[in-house]
């Protein structure tokens, strides 16, 4: 490390350099953090966390209560041991409150003023984080199983909603209604997700063990169904394409955006080329997965070679993308580990986690 | 200086955290040089062929090539590859959509070949057989074959292809399209599943759900495994249903939590 630092200093490396090495040798120092917690707000399982991207400070969390609540995650006091307070919360009292889990939050991707939620009582609910206070309300017919609007997007403010039908929902934050719908999927959508590349380009999981690759702006239909055996494609085939072989539950672009990780029920993770759909065929082995909703896993960024954090029953996974292998389990929770969120900050290299179902609090790990 | 500079950054950070793997040599399951064909030629050998009286190819399965090879990713490209140059095909059995049997083409062709038309001479689907064997299997290397590229491309009509069908060379997948299949392969897999219940069965009792791999290859097999238990051991450890630990005394084979 010393060396890197030097080099830099005199100018033989580039400065991009020393900032992935940096920040993959935090990556691969990640272990359970004993000396800072998040204080436990929820009485059962916490089912989502989001990170909010513009300061990397306020976190969100969706517990299965319906509760929902906002930490604060610097550390201001002088002291190594530290709790994460909450600023905030939507707690069972609030007149708005989730009436079922809530299983997808996310914060408003430009600014910290709103964040959106969605739940099992059908609802997609926009709100306002400086009053706490409803600003909109979609609902649909079916329970709701995750949601997601677009990192990038500058000419929409589209949110993907995926419900139990086999449609996935295009609401519009400036309009109050839903646009328009995607048709294709034959069950339940479990995960949705934007392309961090481009505007327009939507991923979907759902049950039917099929990913789809969408353009909203198209109106005709999907754009790729993802076949893992990169079969010959013709038209008359799409429906025999399937992703996994069993449920695909939970997506998650690269940060570039160039790939796609997939995971299905089948107990396999795979890598696709988000371009031409194209299975990389990396293998990382058995990924358990027994979710029978979304799982929510990340990828980390600015690294040489970028990992991916996925829950493995009771501990996190931590394999290199492109290469599949596997780096470390990492331990810590004591049942089930439902989501994690990576957040790379200014000292600190984090990776939330939370635990579902009869689990109560967070665990955070962070590097040393 | 600059030499130090330019390897790759998580062999600098990471790989010092990782214990060294030791004695590989000393391991009988894992004296492998890392080539994917060699691990199929080994895995071959280890194949009863007296138990099915050489009708079936020897067939290997791709959990036990990762037995062989530590890193699936490289296995997975190089069996692609061999796929493609057309030395070994690859065949879809039918009880788990992971499991993936392995012949060499050359097998495959001789055997298909001697039983199926020994069996059906005179039936009326020989020559449908005969057509297939010749046309399709050089032509396409694929597990799968669509309606359109049966019947465009090769020529076959509907009452041909439901003739390979009852040969036992294809299988149908869906509407329309048919995995490869072996003919006879019902009693390698009927004797393939019962022995890997058995074999996982015998990890399952010993104390503490775990067994030294040596004393597992040194007990006698029990009636149910007929194939062998260093074949169904690759298969097991392939396919990550144990756990394979490295101890002082050698490999341990234990049953994960999950």
């Amino acid at each position: 490390m010393l060396g890197f630092l030097s080099a830099r200093q005199a100018g033989l490396e580039d400065p991009l350099r020393l900032r992935r090495a940096e920040s993959t040798r935090r990556v691969l120092g990640l272990e359970l953090n004993k000396d800072r917690d998040v204080e436990r707000i929820h009485c059962s399982g916490v089912n989502t966390l989001d990170i909010e991207p513009v300061e990397g400070r306020y976190m969100l969390s969706g517990g299965s209560d319906g509760v929902i609540v906002l930490y604060d995650l610097e550390n201001s006091s002088r002291q190594p041991y530290y709790t994460c307070k909450a600023v905030c919360s939507v707690g069972r009292s609030h007149p708005d409150v989730h009436k079922y889990s809530v299983e997808t939050v996310q914060w408003y991707p430009h600014d910290t003023g709103m964040f959106t939620s969605s739940s099992f009582d059908k609802t997609l609910k926009v709100w306002d984080t400086n009053t706490l206070q409803i600003a909109d309300v979609f609902n649909f017919e079916e329970t709701v199983y995750s949601h997601h609007m677009s990192p990038v997007a500058t000419k929409h403010c589209l949110v993907a909603v995926g419900t139990r039908g086999p449609k996935v929902q295009l609401c519009d934050l400036k309009s109050g209604s839903c646009s328009h719908i995607l048709q294709g999927h034959r069950q339940e959508i479990l995960a949705v997700s934007w392309s961090p590349r481009y505007e327009y380009i939507l991923a979907t999981a759902s049950a039917d063990s099929r990913a789809k690759l969408w353009d909203v702006r198209r109106a005709s239909g999907c754009l790729i169904t993802l076949d893992q055996h990169n079969g010959k494609k013709s038209q008359a085939v799409e429906s025999a394409n399937t992703a996994h072989n069993g449920k695909v539950n939970g997506l998650c672009f690269t940060s570039d955006g160039l790939h796609l990780l997939t995971v299905g029920t089948d107990n396999r993770m795979r890598l696709w080329n988000s371009s031409n759909g194209e299975n990389t065929l990396v293998n990382y082995g058995k990924v358990y997965n027994d979710s029978r909703k979304g799982l929510k896993f990340t990828v980390s960024s600015g690294c040489s070679s970028e990992f991916v954090f996925v829950p493995y029953g009771s501990t996190i996974a931590v394999y290199t993308i492109y290469s599949g292998e596997q780096i470390t389990m990492l331990k810590g929770h004591y049942k089930t580990v439902d989501c994690c969120v990576f957040q790379s900050n200014f000292q600190n290299t984090e990776l939330f986690s939370s635990r579902a179902i009869r689990d109560k609090a967070k665990i955070l790990i962070q590097v040393f | 200086m600059s030499r130090k500079r330019h390897r790759l950054v998580p062999e600098t950070f990471g790989l010092k955290r990782r214990r060294e793997l030791g004695d590989v040599e000393a391991d009988p399951l894992r004296c492998e040089s890392g080539s994917a064909r060699e691990a199929v030629a080994e895995i071959v050998r280890l194949f009863p062929r007296v138990l099915f009286e050489d009708a079936l190819p020897p067939i290997a399965l791709r959990s036990q090539v990762y037995s062989l090879v530590p890193d699936r990713t490289v296995a997975d490209r190089q069996l692609k590859a061999l796929q493609e140059q057309g030395e070994i095909r690859i065949v879809q059995l039918g009880f788990d959509l992971d499991a993936q049997g392995i012949m060499f083409t050359e097998d495959y062709r001789t055997r298909v070949y001697d039983c199926v038309l020994k069996a059906c001479d005179g039936r009326p689907y020989a020559a449908a057989v005969q057509k297939f064997l010749a046309s399709v299997l050089p032509a396409c290397g694929d597990l799968s074959f669509q309606q359109d590229q049966m019947t465009q491309t090769f020529g076959f009509r509907d009452p041909e292809i439901t003739q390979l069908v009852k040969a036992g060379v294809l299988t149908v997948r869906d509407a329309g399209s048919w995995w490869l299949a072996v003919p006879g392969a019902g009693r390698f897999i009927k004797y393939f599943v019962k022995g890997r219940r058995a074999v996982l069965s015998m990890v399952r009792k010993a104390k503490y759900r775990e067994l030294l791999l040596s004393e597992l290859l040194g007990r006698r097999a029990p009636a149910s495994v007929q194939l062998g238990l260093a074949y169904h051991v690759h298969d097991l450890i392939g396919a990550q249903l144990v756990d394979c630990v490295s101890t002082t005394s050698g490999t341990l084979l234990r049953l994960p939590e999950t």
